[in-house]
């Protein structure tokens, strides 16, 4: 590794930003040495994304000071970011599906021949680029058909393209696999050790352990803790997160089943093939599986939100095959879906109007009135009895934090008291602090003898909840297993669709042409 | 606690001075002075032709008049809006209703005042009809609801225009117009001006709709469709029979649009008279402009209706031509288009140093 030199890749001083009602970065200090993988982390709502925003000239602080590279900078824009030598890779990827690989990477600096872009010159970028950073991606792949872990090599292309000296990524491994996630570390340790400079913004702590230097800690919108990796602890870095001493990865007693509530046989749906299982009362059942291995379409098609085209389910004895969304509702069915932005809420509508969702037709309304001061005792009591930090049940949705926007989204569902509740990725993008709550909540939902399908892509969770664990693979329900049989490995194997286990499926691979439909 | 509220109401009124909505009118203002200095007309003058034109004594009768259909067209068009769904067919729906309600005036055998309650009711029906027609396109056929309710519209008026020109066609007349309806078969006027209780009836829809929008489950369904259709799925809400009931509705509403204007001055149905003045797309931009909103949806069509009256009246007292207020019009529309609004830290200084 090359010596620091004297002057840090990015020192921000006494970085001060209000908005309305809230003071979102207070007076924050923060210095990246060159050549290191610096973690920021912080709860949401701690403060990091306005500071990275600051940073990268988004948004413009109201005090303190930026200094790259060691000159004043004051950018107004990402592209003024930009051209000093910053990238950042966002949480959600800004690339063109319908474009190749090579085409992403030299938008907006493309090789140019005779004042055409020369796109042989911008293959072989890509093919130099991409062979110095070990980041192996075809040149010409669509970058539509590219799974997520190598949209993300794209875009670190296309910083290194642009010759980003330092890095910035916003939770980059939330929509990674745990393999994914391994590769990514590998890439950016080498990135640093030829003297670049990356700043991870993120609260896992994992990741953070094995793949960062040196840890700052924001909370409140203030620095509360700059730790030397090599010298912490997930414990303490939890702590400084959340201000408590918190429990990481509990494994939460076993629950006691009673009968089946829901019965599922030989489920077929686009995506989902033969798939069958059952879930009893008092009993929570994770679904395991890399994503895009049929768990989104399982649950959607359970939910009433897909169209069934063979099997059989049954809800409390109930057929339910073919009843839609509403009827399964009323059969006593609630469901927290995987995208909450999207799908499970309204972020333009209110936090009361958000909560309201599935009830208004139940306790409610009278006879098809809803009066809005029910519509808001509801909303107050769901805020109070699920500690969702809202100011008021009239602010939108929009305002909350992804944590508190996923304990509305829970709160809501588990107030319809059904005897089956699916639920998906609960505890995505949701700080540690959050993701304790939602767990005991849902806990506490299975104790009461409730059903609980789970779907989870963090192995840790599957583990720590579910007392019992099916695999996916490739659309079908490969393998089972008890809560106590149920370790990573043996999980993490049969996830990447090996069969060792005993009480393992014969996998059949499904149509790839399917597949590609799916997704 | 005090502090607190009065800070709450700061922060109301400077949301609303900031909402683009109060920007895009301002800007529209604005912008259309300098057309009439560039034009050498005097913006003063000429903007105060406007309002005594159409709040004036004289004016305020054609204003309220216009604004009838203006409201009717605007609560046709922001019913499905508020969903999310364009109906483009208003001009069809509603002639429909204006020539349904005419052919009931003239030929129900009943009373005259229960012949008007059933006029207006078969125009209702007709346009609602008519509107679940495309609908029904939608939901069965796939075809977008903007391109059915729109090309569904020409040959509801092209048949209307039919009918008035042949086999309803006024015998002796050289207009093409039906006959006038019998003597009684017309929405009462208040005094001896040109307002009806066709007014009252398009209030009363609004207030329907504003009771249906805030207070029932239904209108929350709407609303929360408008704002994310998968969200009001996922929660079971049944998108086909939405729309169907949304249309139906939407152009229930255009129907009566149409047949008030039949059974209002000049009591018949004349081909042409419901759609020249373009009270479905002055309508559908006051839907638009309010965001379907229902409070908003009844000012914004008031505001239309006084720059609609005000116009004419600026170009008999001031020479410079009406087209002006459509320029204004588009302007507040390309403006609202950008959702610019004022810079928040003009508010934020001020507020800080209260």
């Amino acid at each position: 590794m090359t010596p620091p030199p004297a002057d840090p890749a990015v020192e921000l001083r006494g970085i001060t930003k209000r908005f309305p009602g809230t003071l979102a970065n207070d007076a924050v200090d923060l210095t990246v040495r060159r050549g290191e993988i610096h973690a920021l982390m912080g709860e949401n709502g701690a403060g990091k994304s306005t500071l990275m925003s600051i940073l990268y000239g988004m948004t413009r602080a109201d005090a303190g000071s930026v200094r790259v590279d060691g000159r004043e900078a004051d950018f107004a824009s990402p592209g003024d970011a930009m051209a000093a030598g910053l990238g950042m890779v966002h949480q959600s990827f800004k690339l063109f599906d319908s474009l190749s690989v090579a085409e992403n990477v030299v938008y907006a600096a493309e090789p140019r021949r005779f004042g055409l872009v020369d796109r042989a010159a911008a293959r072989r970028r890509v093919r130099v680029l991409a062979e110095e950073h070990g980041l192996a991606v075809d040149p010409d792949a669509r970058v539509g058909d590219l799974p997520v872990g190598l949209r993300q090599r794209v875009e670190i292309l296309k910083l290194l393209h642009r010759g980003a000296r330092t890095l910035i990524l916003d939770e980059p491994t939330a929509v990674l696999t745990p393999a994914e996630a391994d590769t990514l570390f590998a890439v950016l340790k080498s990135l640093a050790g030829q003297g670049r400079t990356v700043i991870l913004v993120t609260h896992k702590l994992r990741e953070v352990l094995e793949g960062s230097d040196r840890v700052t800690v924001l909370r409140d919108g203030r620095v509360v803790a700059r730790l030397v990796t090599a010298e912490t602890s997930a414990d303490e870095i939890a702590a400084a997160m959340t201000g408590r001493a918190v429990e990481l990865d509990r494994i939460h007693a076993p629950g006691t089943p009673g009968d089946v509530v829901l019965d599922v046989s030989g489920l077929t749906t686009d995506g989902v093939r033969e798939a069958s299982l059952t879930v009893r009362a008092g009993e929570i059942v994770g679904i395991a599986g890399v994503a895009g291995n049929g768990q989104s379409e399982l649950i959607e098609a359970l939910a009433g939100l897909r169209p069934t085209t063979g099997g059989r389910v049954s809800l409390l004895d109930a057929d339910i095959t073919h009843a839609s969304a509403t009827e399964r509702r009323l059969k006593g069915l609630a469901y927290v879906p995987e995208d909450r932005h999207a799908v499970g809420t309204a972020p333009a509508a209110s936090v009361a109007e958000n909560l309201a969702m599935g009830h208004h037709r139940t306790s409610l309304s009278s006879r098809g009135l809803l009066a809005p001061a029910g519509v808001r005792a509801h909303a107050r009591q769901l805020i109070d009895r699920f500690g969702i930090k809202a100011s008021a049940p009239e602010v939108p949705a929009s305002a909350l934090s992804g944590g508190n926007l996923q304990k509305l989204l829970i709160g809501r569902e588990l107030a319809h008291e059904a005897p089956l509740l699916l639920v998906e990725q609960p505890t995505r993008g949701v700080d540690i602090g959050a993701i304790q709550n939602i767990h005991d909540q849902l806990i506490a939902y299975r104790d009461a003898g409730h059903a609980v399908l789970l779907v989870s892509a963090e192995l840790s969770e599957i583990r720590g909840l579910a007392d019992r664990v099916l695999v996916m693979y490739e659309g079908r329900i490969t393998a089972s297993y008890d809560k106590d049989e149920a370790d990573e490995r043996t999980l993490g194997l049969a996830m990447a669709g090996g069969t060792s286990s005993g009480a393992a499926v014969t996998v059949e691979a499904v149509d790839r042409h399917e597949q590609a439909d799916v997704d | 606690m005090n502090k607190r509220m009065s800070t709450d109401m700061n922060d109301r009124i400077s949301g609303a001075l900031r909402s683009p909505i109060t920007f895009s009118v301002l800007a529209g203002v604005l912008i259309g002075a300098l057309f009439l200095v560039g034009t050498g007309a005097d913006p003063i003058a000429a903007y105060e032709a406007v309002l005594t034109g159409s709040l004036g004594a004289d004016g305020i009768g054609s204003t309220l008049t216009t604004g009838t259909s203006v409201l009717g067209m605007a609560l046709a068009l922001a019913i499905p809006l508020r969903a999310g769904l364009i109906n483009l067919g208003g001009d069809g729906q509603m002639v429909l209703g204006g020539i349904t309600a005419a052919v009931t005036g003239l030929h129900s055998p009943l009373p005259a005042p229960l012949t008007v309650v059933l006029a207006l009711l078969a125009g209702m029906a007709a346009g609602a009809l008519y509107a679940a027609l495309a609908a029904l396109c939608e939901n069965h056929f796939g075809v977008p609801l903007l391109v059915s309710s729109l090309l569904l519209s020409y040959p509801a008026v092209s048949l209307a225009s039919y009918l008035a020109r042949y086999p309803l066609k006024e015998p002796g007349s050289s207009l093409p117009q039906t006959r006038a309806l019998p003597d009684g078969v017309a929405l009462p006027a208040f005094g001896d001006s040109t307002v009806t209780w066709g007014l009252v009836l398009v209030v009363l829809a609004a207030a329907a709709y504003w009771f249906t929008d805030q207070r029932t489950a239904i209108g929350y369904e709407i609303r929360m469709t408008g704002l994310n259709a998968r969200f009001s799925a996922y929660a079971g809400v049944e998108r086909r029979g939405l729309t169907l009931k949304l249309m139906s509705v939407s152009g229930a509403t255009a129907g009566l649009v149409g047949a008030i204007g039949v059974l209002s001055f000049p009591y018949r149905f004349v081909d042409g008279s419901l759609t020249a003045p373009g009270y479905t797309w002055t309508g559908l931009t006051a839907a638009l402009l309010a965001t379907a909103a229902p409070l908003g949806t009844v000012v914004a069509s008031f505001f239309f209706a006084v720059l609609q009256v005000g116009g004419l009246a600026m170009e008999r007292t001031t020479e410079v031509p009406r087209e002006l207020t459509q320029v204004l019009q588009a302007i507040v529309i390309v403006f609202l288009a950008a959702r610019l609004r004022f810079p928040s830290r003009w508010f934020n200084r001020r507020k800080e140093a209260v």
